[in-house]
């Protein structure tokens, strides 16, 4: 089973790449599950047709009870990946952090990895390791590996860099390692230079180079995926090349 | 009204459990919360505070290592404690705070194993589950450590699981359960947690049988029983009648409840408050030699498997009001007589409920004549 968790700034792109990511998955012929670790809960929306799943911490708060099924809090999308969102409290209030670990705890009472036997679980987790509960998706027996998104700008790079450091903090406790960096571009300046010496400095390999594509726009406004779209786009074959290399890897 | 307890007093907690589970065991068992409350667990819950000694500590975080998530300080002082007091094992304890900021008690557990060369073992307790979840959780855990390699199997051996003060006090009832089995020709082999060594653990899979006596016990003998094809079965010996059914039930060395299932309401018709096998076992040994059906309410956890036709999970202190409109009497702990004005109420105390203040009324039934006078 492959995990991999997908960090990176907020906005830069962990959606789109982690949903594309799961179609192509799929589109190899695998069984993927995809989590969304965000209290926002729109990391599955474009598997979905842009109808939502009910996120976990919304069923709770609702039902004032937890699920007793997998069925109550997932959804199957497009090639069959399953949706589930972590969501989280009501803005403002809570902690959503609490909420990542009790809705993972959750899916392991529910025998989730063992009913649904999946190949590939794809973890999409908010902009950055803030708390305890941001880090538990790359806790031991979760995600084994962790991609970082990124684009050029200085923001995100710098994003980038507390993520990575807060996964080598965690070096001694057996989490997940970083595989690699994703480049998400946004057109600006030496955009591959800059990523690419982030990279270098930290001993770590650009693994996807994805480029700024209306394609991706014009999909998402239909609650899609470039992927179910049309997979034969040059974007498409990025996400499909990216899914073969971590399989292969 | 939902999650209240109004009239009553509430369970132990699922991290005393832990801590009386592993009390005799020769570990240092360390609850990581803020200092205070968690004093209920010595002043409270364990009996053996004052005359046994034992390693449990609580790390008393502060609000500032709480905002920060500061594992580090925590981690040092596990290390210096331990490297002084050189103890068998490290129990990592959860409780509320821990449990809000997510912290990783089993990546804790095996950086402190890494630099003391000590097994250590973190515990996902959270302070707001009952103590039988804790028990459970580290009975189990401690087995599957520990008892690893398969012994020639010794007919005859019996290992009891699941004793603790906390359902059994310290009154002699656990001493009791052991004499039962040796005067009628069993070996008592590990008494799993009290009187119990790590040495005794490591020997379990000699045992013929287990005799599971509440429900703390129970993941362990699974775990036996996948493990080594242990059977075990479920009972508390009280009383003269349900003993001799219960002795039966082991000799015929296979994995089953020591009671029957179905049960027929009687004109007199009472109700039992407290933990599933202790209770269910008290009910059937006063059924046995009582013209009386006695229900068992059961506030800690839904144990479907071990219900019998009548008893009940009842989560709420409105559901124990509920059920005991139809009873003529109730058998509970004595705080729990603030629910029961308008019946008649025979006191018996549990640890687990009120704890230490009526240990001395609590009287010790194993294998005891409960014919009613």
């Amino acid at each position: 089973m492959l995990k991999l968790a997908i960090y990176g700034k907020g906005g830069i792109g962990k959606s789109t790449t982690t949903a594309n990511l799961a179609a192509a998955f799929s589109k190899l012929g695998k069984k993927v599950i995809q989590i969304g670790c965000d209290p926002k809960a729109d990391s599955t929306m474009n598997l979905l047709g842009g109808t939502p799943v009910q996120p976990v911490m919304n069923y709770i708060r609702e039902k004032d009870e937890e699920p007793e099924t997998i069925e109550d809090i997932a959804k199957v999308g497009y090639g069959n990946v399953l949706c589930i969102e972590t969501g989280g409290p009501t803005p403002g209030l809570g902690c959503a952090g609490r909420g990542i670990i009790t809705t993972f705890s959750l899916l392991e009472d529910l025998e989730l990895f063992e009913n649904y036997q999946p190949d590939v679980v794809l973890y999409d987790v908010l902009g950055d390791v803030v708390c305890g509960g941001f880090a538990a998706p790359i806790r031991e027996g979760y995600a084994e590996h962790v991609l970082i998104v990124t684009s050029g700008e200085k923001m995100a790079l710098y994003a980038a860099n507390n993520i990575y450091s807060a996964v080598q903090n965690f070096e001694d406790r057996g989490y997940a390692s970083v595989k690699g960096i994703v480049l998400n571009r946004r057109n600006v300046e030496n955009e591959y230079e800059k990523v690419s010496n982030f990279a270098k400095e930290r001993n770590l390999e650009i693994i996807a180079d994805i480029p700024r594509s209306n394609d991706i726009t014009h999909y998402e406004d239909q609650g899609m995926t470039v992927i179910q779209g049309d997979a034969s786009l040059p974007i498409s074959q990025v996400y499909l090349d990216l899914a073969k290399k971590l399989l292969e890897e | 009204m939902r999650q209240v307890v109004g009239l009553t007093s509430t369970y132990s907690s699922d991290e005393f459990g832990v801590c009386s589970a592993l009390y005799e065991l020769g570990g240092m068992v360390v609850m990581h919360d803020a200092s205070g409350c968690n004093s209920t667990y010595t002043t409270h819950d364990e009996p053996r505070w004052y005359d046994q000694d034992s390693m449990i500590f609580i790390s008393a975080i502060s609000e500032m290592e709480a905002i920060m998530g500061d594992d580090d300080k925590f981690i040092e002082d596990l290390v210096q404690t331990a490297n002084e007091l050189k103890p068998r094992f490290i129990a990592l304890v959860g409780a509320p705070i821990p449990y809000m900021m997510g912290t990783d008690f089993d990546a804790i557990a095996q950086i402190v194993e890494e630099r003391t060369g000590i097994p250590s073992f973190g515990f996902m307790t959270n302070g707001m589950q009952y103590y039988p979840n804790g028990i459970s959780m580290a009975m189990e855990r401690i087995v599957d450590f520990y008892c690893t390699e398969k012994k020639e199997t010794q007919q005859n051996t019996v290992n009891i699981l699941g004793a603790t003060p906390l359902d059994f006090s310290i009154n002699g009832s656990v001493e009791s359960i052991q004499e039962w089995l040796k005067s009628n020709g069993y070996t008592v082999n590990c008494t799993l947690a009290m009187n119990c060594s790590l040495e005794d653990i490591q020997n379990m899979s000699k045992a013929s049988i287990n005799l599971v006596v509440s429900t703390g016990g129970l993941k362990a003998a699974k775990l036996l029983e996948s493990r080594f094809g242990i059977p075990y079965v479920v009972g508390v010996p009280y009383g003269k009648k349900f003993a001799s059914k219960l002795l039966e039930k082991l000799k015929l060395k296979k994995t089953s409840l020591g009671w029957d299932r179905k049960q027929v309401k009687k004109e007199k018709h009472l109700a039992l408050i407290g933990e599933a096998v202790t209770s269910i076992s008290l009910a059937c040994a006063m059924e046995e030699e009582n013209d009386v059906s006695v229900i068992v309410l059961d506030p800690l956890n839904e144990n479907n498997e071990l219900y019998r036709t009548l008893d009940v999970y009842v989560p709420e202190e409105d559901d124990v009001m509920e059920q005991i409109k139809s009873v003529d009497g109730i058998i509970a702990d004595p705080l729990y007589k603030a629910l029961c004005s308008n019946k008649e109420f025979y006191p018996y105390a549990h640890v687990a409920f009120s704890g230490r203040i009526f240990e001395k009324d609590l009287p010790n039934l194993i294998n005891t004549e409960m014919k009613r006078k």
